[in-house]
């Protein structure tokens, strides 16, 4: 652990995963460095890195903890706000709710892991079922159309301020900032590490265990909530089915990002920088006109090829003491 | 170990050896599986007006059944092991896609039929090769392999959709009988009573649980686990194999979607079924179980007009209220 939670060798690997990604797009074409393309990645980063920070929490903290519903409370909030557009009530409202919604759906998350004491795996499986379902019952199936919303909603996922994102300036930026607090600085942050790296020591230290883990899958549901505004705002619509490969493309940036996918090891640097590059993988295909379909086997294979770098890494370590 | 030990102080407590055995079955995770499905049924029977046994729906139920239960088995063995396969889906559609191809060019099926089972093996050995020699955790390897066997699917289709396959798969595997049950459905079952079999009463089935259940306590007794693992996803790769086969005899299509969303239905099953992801605890009777409830959820949505978007929300609550109501059964025993 280094002063930022992350390893100096995973460090390391990320950016060169990141300069080797835009070294080659650049030698394809310069013009993939103009600044208009750097920001059209930082928008498509903003959605899915969002996910990857509540993510992160639920990874570290151990006990084979992930959370596969993050895509489904994505689209569920989405579906949620677009309904309370629909009624033209105040966009606040329509904001506020979904990010309740994304909370509640969090800690039905939590508890039933925590109070039920289900693996967390068919938790999250199961809800995800769950609140798909619930946003295609809600929408009978069908896109909600929100081009006609008040400006200001849309500038959410549309505008740009002093030449950035809004999105990226105003909600990544922040969201990261106190996430990286919240891990570095705060008694929660490093009761989640000891409670990921060690649960019996964790639990004979008084810290409550269930209680942690219980909060990190709330945090989780209202990011993904954020991120299902967002992209709703980007998009124009909210639909049932958003964010389908929101879950594992979450998890592959948390493991990318140096998080032992058993817990302890991960953090909000290492998923941060590991969206940096999953982004300019995306963005890099698209724009040379690859099919959206290659990005998530690319993706695939960097996922693989990093745990066995990082494998081989640990391994030599070893020999050497 | 623990399941050893509960089983062992229920036998010292048997009053009547058969009212035993009958209480101990209703108690036991597969007794309240058979309740809820004969609960589900009666309900699906009165609600849909007897359309449950049109002679169309029964068979279609039967073929979707098969084709989840066979690679849901190879899943129960997989996690049995204490490891698990995301994969499965999109090794399906590739399966397909290549096989399908290979049907398409006009091969017969004693070149096809084997060439998927030969595919499966192939991608299931891919698959295990990574999580061993390369370390990597189950969940992380076939979550990466997940996205390559999909990319790969397009790149062998493009975008466009094969339809050219020939009518003998549905031929042979749904619309022959033999009995009541489409052929597809009795190379199911067969399949799971030979697994049931092997697991119960062979001494490398009983190596796969004693694996599941200690893995470092296995490798002291001799046992030589990454044998078993690697076994296990070429087994579950051979099983994707057979219902992909299957999947083309149902609805002769592939399309770069096909089989995405698959691998949760057959997570669903197995662990409705009652098998543990820790390892080492869980039976294909449970799986079968799971398989049958999963099916006639989805089967009585349709039948009971009810908007289909529910069925989604039933399987989820379903499976959280009866591994909940299981967890909630278990733990006194667990505690003491």
């Amino acid at each position: 652990m280094g002063g930022i939670g992350i390893d100096r060798s995973r460090l390391l690997l990320l950016i060169v995963f990141l300069g080797a990604a835009l070294g080659g797009y650049a030698f394809i074409d310069l013009q993939i460095l103009a600044a208009g393309n750097l920001t059209s990645m930082a928008v498509f980063a903003v959605e899915v890195g969002i996910l990857a920070l509540g993510q992160t929490f639920v990874i570290c903290g151990g006990d084979g903890g992930v959370d596969l519903s993050v895509g489904a409370i994505a689209a569920l909030s989405q579906v949620l706000l677009g309904l309370v557009l629909k009624d033209r009530l105040a966009w606040e409202l329509g904001v506020l709710a979904a990010l309740c919604a994304g909370a509640v759906m969090g800690l039905a998350n939590g508890l039933a892991y925590a109070v039920l004491r289900i693996p967390s795996i068919i938790v999250t499986l199961a809800t995800m079922f769950a609140f798909y379902g619930l946003a295609l019952v809600f929408t009978g199936g069908i896109n909600i159309d929100l081009t006609a919303s008040p400006p200001a909603f849309l500038a959410i996922g549309q505008g740009s301020v002093i030449g950035l994102p809004f999105q990226v300036l105003l909600i990544y930026l922040p969201v990261f900032l106190a996430c990286a607090y919240l891990q570095l600085f705060t008694a929660f942050g490093r009761g989640l590490y000891l409670t990921g790296t060690n649960d019996l020591a964790a639990r004979l230290a008084g810290i409550g265990v269930n209680r942690i883990r219980c909060l990190t899958f709330v945090i989780a549901g209202v990011l993904a909530a954020l991120a299902g505004v967002v992209s709703a705002a980007r998009l124009g619509t909210a639909r049932p089915d958003a964010s389908e490969t929101g879950n594992l493309l979450s998890i592959a940036i948390v493991v990318l990002g140096g998080a032992d996918i058993f817990g302890g090891d991960g953090s909000v640097v290492g998923s941060v920088l590991a969206t940096m590059v999953i982004a300019v993988v995306d963005y890099g295909l698209s724009y040379n006109n690859f099919n959206p379909i290659y990005q998530a086997g690319v993706i695939g294979v960097i996922l693989i090829t990093s745990v066995m770098a990082q494998n081989l890494v640990r391994f030599r370590a070893r020999q050497r003491s | 170990m623990m399941s050893g030990a509960r089983g062992r102080s229920r036998q010292a407590s048997k009053p009547i050896p058969g009212q035993a055995a009958l209480g101990r079955f209703i108690a036991s995770r597969e007794g309240v599986l058979l309740v809820t499905l004969l609960v589900l049924g009666v309900a699906i029977d009165l609600g849909s007006h007897g359309a449950l046994w049109y002679r169309a729906n029964v068979t279609s139920f039967l073929v979707d059944f098969a084709i989840t239960a066979i690679p849901a088995t190879g899943m129960t063995i997989v996690i049995l092991t204490g490891g698990i396969d995301v994969s499965t889906g999109s090794m399906l559609g590739l399966i397909a896609a290549l096989g399908g191809k290979l049907l398409a060019a006009g091969w017969g099926l004693a070149v096809a039929v084997p060439a998927f089972l030969l595919l499966g093996a192939l991608f299931g050995l891919v698959n295990a090769v990574i999580i061993i020699e390369g370390a990597v955790p189950p969940i992380v390897a076939t979550l990466g392999t997940l996205s390559i066997y999909r990319m790969l699917v397009f790149i062998v289709l493009g975008s466009a959709w094969l339809t050219d396959i020939p009518p003998i798969l549905t031929r042979i595997f749904v619309t022959t009988r033999l009995g009541p049950l489409p052929v597809a459905t009795l190379l199911a079952l067969a399949v799971m009573a030979g697994f049931a079999i092997f697991l119960r009463f062979f001494r490398a089935g009983r190596h796969i649980y004693a694996l599941g259940n200690n893995e470092e306590a296995a490798r002291l007794a001799g046992l030589d686990v990454l044998r078993i693992k690697r076994a296990s996803y070429v087994l579950i790769g051979i099983f994707t194999g057979l219902a992909a086969l299957l999947n083309l005899g149902e609805s002769p299509l592939v399309q770069t979607s096909t089989g995405s969303g698959f691998v949760l239905t057959v997570i669903a099953a197995v662990v409705l079924g009652g098998t543990e992801l820790s390892g080492g605890r869980g039976t294909i009777l449970g799986t079968l179980f799971g398989t049958l409830i999963v099916q006639l959820v989805q089967d009585g949505v349709v039948l009971l007009h009810i908007q289909p978007f529910w069925s989604g929300v039933l399987l989820g609550l379903i499976i959280l209220v009866s591994v909940g109501l299981s967890h909630a059964w278990h733990r006194p025993a667990e505690a003491a």
